[in-house]
């Protein structure tokens, strides 16, 4: 084997750099105090579910009477066992009985009582917590502007509504199950120990909060390390990815050992910080029992004193010891509590921070009377970044039924009129008018109400092909979707499918080819029947027939209709009313075909370059 | 598994002393229990009889002594296992990636990127838990189990048989129970997916959604698959909670019985006494923390069982890719390929078929072909990625089965269909064909491929820092680095395959006019759809479905080849023909 030793030792001067990182985050994540502003809207959050918590924390203190009841009557019986000893009567199996029966009972009370409690808490976490959070988020998708969906990628929303909202709903879990109920423990074991003889209980009582102080400065040090971990751990795993998916580049290029390399040492220091992370987190709970063991020493001395020296009953020794004992658990639960509720904060941050995501306006206005199609767009600014303006002072006037052509190269804008069209992004000055109405003042539904369109990123649900074609006009009869898929040049491909109509296809269903998925989009704006007409098109990956058929299509679509054309090869739009040539953002040259090549401008250049060498 | 543990081979000395640490804090464990009893026994319940002080003190000193090199054993005990863990992990990832590399494209598609990757994070994740539990828990799990049953059974035997009756009771309906929430998981998993496809879907088709006025319905569909995830999750989560209480109650029940059983036993005079009860109840505890921390280890056996078989599909794979080293032969640049036909495999159809293509050296040609013409094989077969089944490859007459793939791959340049760039700086990225070359140089490349003006626009300039698959690039912007990096890389042959596909028509013009000068001279092939990028060339080669459907310079074929002049046709609508 070639494999490279690993090396176990940290090395510092590789590690600078990354510590840089770290304390950075730290400071971001300001002072770690329980309630701060998350922590308070976490409790909010939690709020309506009070009266079902509270049940659940009810049970939580049946169960500590248990557990308190539990030692007790163990330690009475193995007293009756001790009494046996110095003083043996018959009949010491039979006295034991009743005791047992009772015993029995309780732990089966607890069984029932702690799969109740679970039952509840779960179905509340899952049910209203969990469920009501991703519902709201989902709901949340639906008024936000298309920019944050632009800007967002579609995995970071995913992860926010998967695993941040389930390790927020593990909220209800710590705070009911495990600290609540931890703590109350303590306090009622503390309470009954200082009743019972509270010079035993002071060595008890004393290392407890050492315990918890230790393991929660532990966990703490532990999920720095878990934390850089995971991070390295993602830019592994994007390295692979990376790596995996450029093999043929890869190898091209003879690149090989350089990536292993990389990979190599990327994937040493993902361990190194691994060993640190799970050392720590694994030695909480050795420490809390020896911490617990050394009270337990404690009690024991100070009993044994006790009882020569001051004449305590020996039973009441035993008791504090039993209870002593019982202690680490709730201990164990409280220091684990503690240090999750950071983690938990962390992600109800994240999904707190995307329901507070700033949604779009959206006025009320509605579009009176049947519409024309005339558009005017009058001094409209745009611009996507406020350091780079792109649209300044486009002014254009459409008539009704004419065809618009806009082209030019690549990030002339051409796209971003569709976006301002649709009112996907808003206009930062001018107004945009349609049929002498303020689009502004239309709610974005209406206003979107106008058009059809069809992109060149094809976009198909996962549905049946009929579902698809009729997503913008739900309700309408198959008869009308075979008619329009008739129309559309679908309908041969359509039937040919295993399910014809009630085929379930998608985006990434390799059932329909791309040009296909795009004759599909044409059938969609077909049925819908909107008075405008937006067409981005593209026929790049469509072999040539489909072509064809998608231009016919596409013309049969348009017949009538006010369309706006964004053209990416000048051939198709020849025939247009009016052509707009883009460059930066600004119409630099505007006509029909014949008076733009007569110009000898952009355009001529543009057309030109189709065929120079 | 076996094979997979080879990599385990090299810490074999850190692994038994790891073991010898925990099986001294586990017998440390099990003493105090015994510790205890006889502090209570002889100590508490004897300070009735007399002084016994100095005993408690001894036996506490014992406890403390006996905690503190517990702690100390078991903290050595895990920091060397995760250092174990840590090179294993290690060992195996960086094995996986160097298999990736020596396997064939065909091998690699075969397996599918997205799935090599799960593999090499997520299985091998699943396998560093399986270690570290191995190492750790599943170590002193059995030797705790084992070892306070032994003492129970030393302290009497027959009352033991209660414990042993009841282990064996609850491991079953654990495995029991673990299997029917595996399913329950499987099942909710399953919902958890078809929910991130229906958000994913929805964040895709923003625009659409909401140019039909569909926000309601999308949100509908995601409630719906939430609303069946939250269920399914209950009723898994639920089961598995059983557990817990269920071993807790049987386990108790079991302690009682040894307290009523020992009674018996005591009063029969079996020598039995009370601290040897109470002992056993503590043992019994050890018992139950046992098997309850094992069954949650049971739960996740079967996600180990499909890690290693996954992982053994590539570490066991064969790895065909010719490893033979570079001679640092140059090409001059003349390509023949003879009748060579390529059929993928398991496909009755020829993806190529009976190609005869020859490329003088220094000639600029082009393939032009819709999808699925082979044009895309035919650059792969010229990158040796793939052997022609039937016929040659030759280069400067020489069969490029007798060369290795480094040396063919070092006498070509080549930009790629989906322009490949890797996260990392600008530069890094160009210097990927010539580690030595200049800021100068890469400017000029820059220049030539038309993007030096947005390079020179960011503050960061030439350290640019690109994400993963550039996606902080446009389409156009990634494929004019790609052609940059083809640039700068010295060969005698350039491969351009579908590089211009996201230009503007002006720009491509512009581009091409720059590599024309520039690499004046050497072979340059251009594999395209678009007439617009093939038509200048010195020769256009015509793939339809596979084979040749004709050769020659843009006005023959229109002359000659009828799918060549219905390309053109449809792609200019024959506006210049």
């Amino acid at each position: 084997m070639t494999i490279s030793e690993f090396k176990d030792e940290l090395d510092l001067s590789e590690e600078a750099e990354e510590t840089e990182e770290t304390e950075e985050a730290e400071e971001k994540k300001g002072k770690r105090r329980l309630f701060d502003e998350t922590g308070k809207r976490l409790l909010k959050e939690i709020w309506p579910l009070r009266g079902w918590i509270l049940l659940a924390a009810c049970i939580c203190l049946l169960l500590i009477g248990c557990a308190i009841a539990e030692p007790e009557l163990l330690g009475k019986l193995i007293d009756k066992l001790y009494d046996w000893t110095k003083d043996p009567a018959p009949g010491l199996a039979r006295s034991l009985l009743p005791g047992l029966g009772i015993l029995l009972a309780v732990y089966a009370a607890e069984g029932l009582m702690t799969y109740g409690k679970f039952y509840l808490l779960t179905n509340i976490v899952s049910r209203f917590f969990c469920a009501g959070f991703r519902i709201r988020i989902s709901e949340k998708l639906r008024r936000l502007p298309v920019s944050f969906v632009d800007k967002t990628p579609a995995g970071d929303v995913i992860d926010r509504m998967m695993d941040d909202v389930g390790n927020m709903s593990d909220s209800i879990f710590i705070v009911v199950d495990i600290l609540l109920s931890g703590l109350l423990q303590m306090l009622v074991i503390a309470v009954i120990l200082f009743l019972t003889d509270w010079r035993m209980a002071i060595p008890v009582v004393l290392l407890a909060p050492l315990s918890v102080f230790l393991s929660t400065r532990m966990a703490a040090l532990g999920e720095k390390h878990w934390d850089k971990h995971w991070d390295l751990g993602g830019k592994l795993t994007s390295l692979a990815e990376e790596s995996f998916t450029n093999y043929p580049t890869t190898k091209a290029f003879c690149r090989e050992e350089e990536i292993q390399k990389k990979y190599d040492a990327l994937s040493q220091r993902h361990q190194r910080r691994g060993i640190l992370g799970r050392f720590l987190s694994s030695i909480v709970q050795p420490v809390i029992a020896t911490v617990n063991a050394l009270a337990y020493i404690a009690v024991t001395v100070v009993g044994g004193w006790l009882i020569l020296n001051r004449g305590v009953a020996i039973g009441t020794v035993v008791t504090i010891i039993l209870f002593a004992r019982r202690l680490s658990s709730p201990l164990e639960r409280v220091a684990f509590g503690l240090g999750y509720v950071q983690q938990i904060k962390g992600a109800a941050k994240r999904v707190f921070k995307l329901l507070d995501t700033p949604e779009e306006e959206d006025p009320a206005g509605t579009v009176e009377g049947p519409t024309q199609g005339h558009v005017v767009f009058e001094h409209v600014d745009f611009s996507y970044d406020p350091d780079k303006p792109l649209i300044r002072d486009l002014s254009l006037e459409v008539q009704p039924g004419q065809k618009v052509a806009i082209v030019g190269p690549t990030g002339a804008g051409k796209t971003t009129i569709v976006n301002l069209l649709m009112r996907f992004y808003d206009i930062q000055g001018g107004r945009v008018l349609i049929d002498g109405q303020d689009a502004s003042t239309l709610s974005r539904a209406e206003n979107r109400r106008l058009f059809a369109m069809v992109l060149q990123d094809t976009w198909l649900f996962k549905g049946t092909v009929a579902e698809n074609v009729a997503y913008g006009s739900p309700g309408v009869s198959r008869d009308e979707i075979e008619r329009v898929c008739d129309q559309a040049y679908c309908d041969h491909f359509i039937r040919r499918l295993p399910q014809g109509y009630d085929t379930v296809i998608s985006e990434d269903s390799t059932a329909v080819s791309s040009g296909q998925k795009q004759l599909l989009t044409i059938a969609r704006a077909m049925l819908a029947g909107r008075p405008l007409l937006i067409l981005d098109e593209a026929t790049s990956n469509v072999d040539t027939r489909t072509e064809l058929l998608i231009q016919k299509a596409m013309d049969r679509l348009m017949g009538g209709r006010t369309c706006f054309v964004i053209a990416h090869r000048l051939s198709t739009i020849v025939d247009a009313d009016l052509i707009l040539v883009l460059r930066d953002g600004q119409i630099v040259e505007q006509g029909t075909h014949k008076t733009l090549l007569a110009q000898k401008g952009f355009y001529y250049e543009l057309f030109q370059s189709q065929y120079a060498i | 598994m076996r094979k997979l543990l080879i990599y385990l081979k090299p810490y074999k000395g850190k692994i038994a002393l790891a073991t010898l640490l925990m099986a001294i804090s586990a017998v440390c464990d099990l003493l105090l229990p015994t510790l205890m009893s006889s502090v209570l026994d002889k100590g508490v319940y004897g300070a009735a009889e007399g002084n016994t002080f100095p005993y408690i003190l001894k036996i506490a000193g014992l406890m403390l002594a006996t905690s503190l090199v517990s702690l100390a054993a078991v903290a050595g005990g895990f920091w060397m296992v995760f250092h174990v863990v840590a090179g294993y992990t290690w060992s195996l990832r960086s094995a996986l990636f160097r298999k990736v590399h020596t396997m064939t494209l065909e091998e690699v598609g075969r397996q599918g990127a997205s799935n090599l990757v799960t593999r090499a994070s997520h299985d091998v994740g699943t396998l560093n838990w399986v270690i570290s539990a191995l190492c750790g828990e599943i170590l002193i799990i059995p030797m705790m189990f084992l070892g306070a049953l032994f003492l129970c059974m030393r302290k009497d035997f027959r009352l033991s048989l209660v414990i042993l009756c009841a282990v064996p009771l609850l491991i079953g309906a654990g495995l029991l129970m673990s299997k029917k929430i595996e399913q329950l998981w499987e099942v909710s998993d399953d919902y958890c997916d078809k929910q991130n496809d229906l958000v994913r879907e929805r964040l895709r088709g923003v625009r659409v959604i909401r140019a039909f006025n569909r926000e309601q319905y999308a949100h509908e569909r995601v409630t719906d698959a939430t609303k069946v995830m939250a269920d399914n999750i209950i009723r898994a989560n639920v089961r598995m909670e059983l557990i817990d209480p269920a071993a807790a109650f049987v386990l108790n029940t079991a302690a009682l019985l040894v307290v009523f059983l020992g009674g018996v036993r005591m009063e029969r005079g079996s020598g039995l006494t009370a601290g040897d009860i109470f002992a056993m109840i503590q043992y019994i505890n050890i018992i139950l923390g046992a098997i309850v921390s094992v069954s949650y280890d049971i739960v996740l056996l079967p996600h180990v069982r499909v890690a290693v078989r996954r992982l053994r599909q590539i570490t066991e794979s064969k790895g065909l890719e010719d490893e033979r080293p570079a001679e640092g032969l140059r090409f001059s640049g003349a390509i023949d390929l003879d009748r060579a036909s390529f059929t993928y495999p398991g496909s009755s159809l020829p993806a190529l078929a009976d190609v005869d293509l020859h490329i003088r050296a220094g000639e600029w040609v082009s393939v032009i072909g819709g999808t699925g013409s082979g044009k895309t094989t035919l650059a792969e077969l010229l990158l040796a990625f793939r052997l022609p089944t039937e016929g040659s490859l030759r280069f400067d007459g020489r069969n490029s089965v007798d060369i290795s793939n480094k040396d063919i791959r070092a006498n070509i340049s080549c930009s790629l269909q989906k322009s490949m760039l890797y996260s990392g700086t600008v530069a890094e990225n160009l210097r990927m064909g010539k580690p030595d070359a200049t800021d100068e140089e890469l400017w000029a490349a820059l220049e030539l491929a038309q993007v030096a003006d947005f390079i020179r626009e960011q503050p960061k300039g030439l350290n640019f820092k690109l994400e993963q698959a550039g996606t902080n690039v446009s389409g156009g912007q990634k494929q004019r680095l790609a052609i940059a990096r083809a640039i700068l890389k010295e060969a005698p042959i350039y491969i351009f395959d579908d590089s211009f596909s996201a230009l503007d028509f002006l720009t491509e013009a512009k581009v091409r006019k720059a590599l024309n000068e520039k690499l004046a001279g050497r072979t340059r092939i251009v594999i395209t759809q678009r007439v617009v990028s093939a038509m200048h060339c010195d020769r256009i080669f015509v793939l339809a479905d596979g084979a040749l459907a004709g050769v020659g310079t843009h006005a023959e074929l229109l002359e000659s080849c009828s799918i060549y002049r219905e390309i053109f046709l449809s792609q200019t609508g024959g506006g210049l023909a």
